[in-house]
């Protein structure tokens, strides 16, 4: 199991263990807050895609107006674009950019900043000026609908980035980061189960020799108590072997 | 007297624009082209009309501003051809009908000139009734001073100009302003010079042009409410003719608002029913105001098409060669009209021409 | 990216002759040191002034929107379908004889594929 799939490259020890297990539990924290704050992002997103397709279908209404009171100009005053293109001189409509929060982005959107002008008051004196004054209103108010679009527009634009930012890092943090991880903590535990076994194992062994070189004594010491004709006393030298026994692992075994 | 030797000089001419006259379009022919669908169809239509084949090698998609340019360009030529045939005074009468263009020609390169543009590419902008040989010699000009000098020397415009503005003003003064005097100073000399021409030419010209001039009067107080034009300014730039001339025009000057214009108009019985259903809409406040304009703007374009037709009542006159001049904007006006509502989709706005017979 | 917007307040403009009037009509035309915020484009215009008009505007700093007819925007669709900058924001908009056709807006475009996926 721990060799399959990339894990980080670590001394597999306690301390990494719980090290990767505390980055993993943040990876997840950090994975479902993405994941909100990408679905947040998502349904405003729908939302904005929803009015950026009807302001534009309005927009197209709206200018057809614009342009057909240009018409009414042209019948009652006749060709001014060319003054009007020379006479223009200072912005009077212009947009201020303010700015709206959602989930930690910055939308601006735009807002009309209107100052009244003169530029254009006299434009029509003799003949057709109330036709010009509508049509200057008219096409102020094509614009506030343009303006509210471009803001929409702007909105979309920066969401569609953020939006793809966000689905990048939570399928980066979802299938990279977490499985490493996971692959990492799987790894760590495996070998700390190995080095368990093999210190169990050893110990056995240990043991086992300890027991032989006991025996072998014992042995001993029985042949020598039955060459000088007593009677051995059983008990005590177990004793000692079983402390013999406590003290050998003292010295052999950290734990 | 008149009528006696009327015909050794102009009667070949009378003939001629009575012809044009009669080639105006009729309300059948209105009718049959507010029902197109498209642009197309509407060539169609005209073709059948005087208009001829006048759309025939322009291609397509037909833009309204092609149908226009072209219908001028007929009038033109209609216009080239009773200018070259006239002798004095109907040659100087009709040299005086393209003053009117002229001025807003000269306006055009002043303007251009003003801001330091090539003007030389003005000269495709400018209305082909107004141009004058000497056209492209203004365009020499690099300042605005320069400009004076030329138009004073090259164009028949000069006693105009002469008359109101000094080359400093054509820098400072707004370009609606000089506009406006210059022709304010050509509507007064035609009107002199209409009075020379003697009755009938007289009587039929002076109405007209006295409308003409009270038109403007109206115009100017309506559209300066709220800009930044003095009332002495304004008062400069009413013609000093017309039926509202003098103290209708005095009080116009000082009026300032809608209903102000209204009670000097009703001492002048045939401007009263200008403004008919104005008296509620000055207590509803501004907006109803600029609707209401709109609509007298209408009544204007009515009344100056009703006294041309009048003009075609009397024989042995002048005033037929301009109320034909007249009259055919009025047509190539409704045509653009029609076109754009067809092209803008806008049926509903179709029948706001003013059908002329 | 917040001071990157807090300067721009201007609409810029290409488009044609009536399009151009009737907006600076209302009163977005700005002209300073012979820079114009708009461009009139007609059938004689050639397609490198707009598309140097288009950079022009796009990389001014001072110009929040820029508007530009929808015919127009077909001339030199490449470089507007490659534009994805959300400042200036790019808006196609209708002419007089050229009514809106929603198929063709890049904008509209990526939204329509974002709702069919």
């Amino acid at each position: 199991m721990s060799g399959t799939g990339a894990r980080e490259n670590i001394f597999a020890t306690r301390m990494a263990l719980t090290n990767t297990k505390l980055r993993l539990k943040g990876a997840q924290t950090g994975h479902s807050l993405l994941a909100k704050k990408r679905d947040a992002l998502t349904t405003r997103f729908r939302a904005i895609l929803r009015k950026v397709d009807e302001a534009k279908r309005k927009m197209g209404r709206v200018m057809q107006l614009a342009s057909f009171s240009m018409a009414e100009v042209t019948y009652a005053t006749g060709d001014i674009s060319y003054l009007v293109q020379e006479q223009a001189k200072q912005a009077t409509f212009r947009v201020k950019t303010k700015q709206e929060n959602v989930s930690g982005v910055v939308l601006p959107t735009f807002e009309v900043d209107r100052v009244p002008g003169s530029d254009f008051n006299l434009t029509g004196l003799g003949r057709g000026g109330q036709q010009v004054l509508k049509a200057k209103e008219v096409y102020a108010k094509a614009i506030e609908t343009l303006v509210e679009l471009a803001s929409l527009q702007t909105a979309f634009t920066i969401l569609d980035e953020v939006i793809r930012a966000t689905n990048r890092r939570v399928n980066a943090i979802e299938h990279v980061v977490m499985p490493r991880l996971e692959n990492t903590i799987k790894y760590i535990i495996s070998e700390l189960d190995e080095m368990d076994r093999e210190e169990f194992f050893r110990l056995k062994k240990v043991q086992g020799k300890k027991k032989r070189d006991n025996a072998a004594a014992e042995a001993q010491r029985l042949a020598d108590a039955a060459e000088r004709g007593e009677e051995p006393q059983e008990d005590e030298p177990e004793a000692e072997a079983t402390e013999d026994l406590l003290s050998s692992k003292d010295n052999d075994v950290i734990f | 007297m008149e009528a006696l030797f009327f015909n050794v000089d102009t009667g070949f001419l009378e003939a001629i624009v009575r012809g044009y006259k009669a080639g105006i379009l009729t309300q059948s022919q209105y009718a049959n082209l507010t029902q197109c669908e498209t642009l197309e169809d509407f060539r169609t239509q005209l073709s059948a009309t005087d208009y001829g084949n006048f759309l025939a090698n322009e291609p397509t998609p037909l833009s309204t501003v092609t149908i226009a340019d072209k219908a001028t360009q007929i009038l033109v030529d209609q216009f080239n051809y009773l200018r070259s045939n006239a002798v004095e005074p109907l040659s100087k009468f009709l040299d005086y009908i393209t003053y009117a263009y002229m001025i807003d020609n000269v306006v055009l390169l002043i303007t251009g000139t003003l801001h330091e543009r090539d003007t030389h590419e003005l000269l495709d902008r400018c209305h082909p009734l107004g141009v004058f040989d000497t056209m492209p010699a203004l365009c020499v000009a690099t300042n605005v001073e320069e400009l004076y000098q030329s138009v004073l020397v090259e164009t028949p415009l000069a006693p105009y100009f002469r008359g109101c503005l000094s080359a400093s003003d054509l820098d400072d003064l707004n370009i609606e302003i000089i506009r406006n005097t210059v022709y304010k100073a050509y509507l007064e000399d035609f009107y002199q010079f209409c009075a020379t021409l003697g009755s009938p030419t007289t009587d039929v010209m002076q109405r007209i042009l006295a409308f003409e001039a009270d038109r403007r009067t109206v115009n100017i107080t309506i559209n300066s409410f709220g800009t930044d034009l003095t009332k002495e300014d304004r008062a400069k730039l009413f013609p000093a003719i017309g039926r509202l001339f003098p103290e209708g025009n005095n009080a116009l000057a000082k009026a300032d608002d809608i209903d102000q214009v209204r009670i000097v108009c009703e001492n002048v019985g045939e401007y009263r029913a200008f403004f008919d259903g104005s008296s509620n809409s000055g207590a509803n406040g501004h907006g109803d105001d600029a609707g209401f304009a709109t609509q007298l703007e209408d009544r204007f374009f009515h009344t100056e098409v009703h006294l041309n037709k009048l003009a075609f009542l009397q024989q042995f006159q002048y005033g037929v060669f301009y109320s034909y001049m007249k009259l055919k904007e009025q047509e190539i006006r409704n045509l653009t009209w029609i076109a754009e509502c067809i092209a803008q989709d806008a049926k509903d706005r179709i029948q706001d021409f003013i059908p002329i017979f | 990216m917040t001071t990157s917007f807090k300067n721009r307040n201007l609409l810029a403009v290409i488009g044609d002759e009536d399009s151009i009037t009737g907006l600076l009509l209302a009163g977005i035309g700005h002209i300073n040191e012979h820079q114009k915020n708009f461009l009139v484009v007609d059938s004689k215009t050639q397609v490198s002034t707009i598309e140097a008009a288009f950079q022009e505007f796009t990389e001014r700093k001072d110009i929040a929107i820029l508007l530009i007819n929808q015919h127009i925007a077909e001339k030199i669709r490449p470089t507007v379908d490659k534009y994805s900058q959300a400042f200036p924001s790019l808006l196609e908009i209708p002419s007089k004889d050229h009514p809106y056709d929603p198929s063709k807006d890049s904008i509209l475009k990526r939204v329509q594929k974002l709702f069919g996926e």
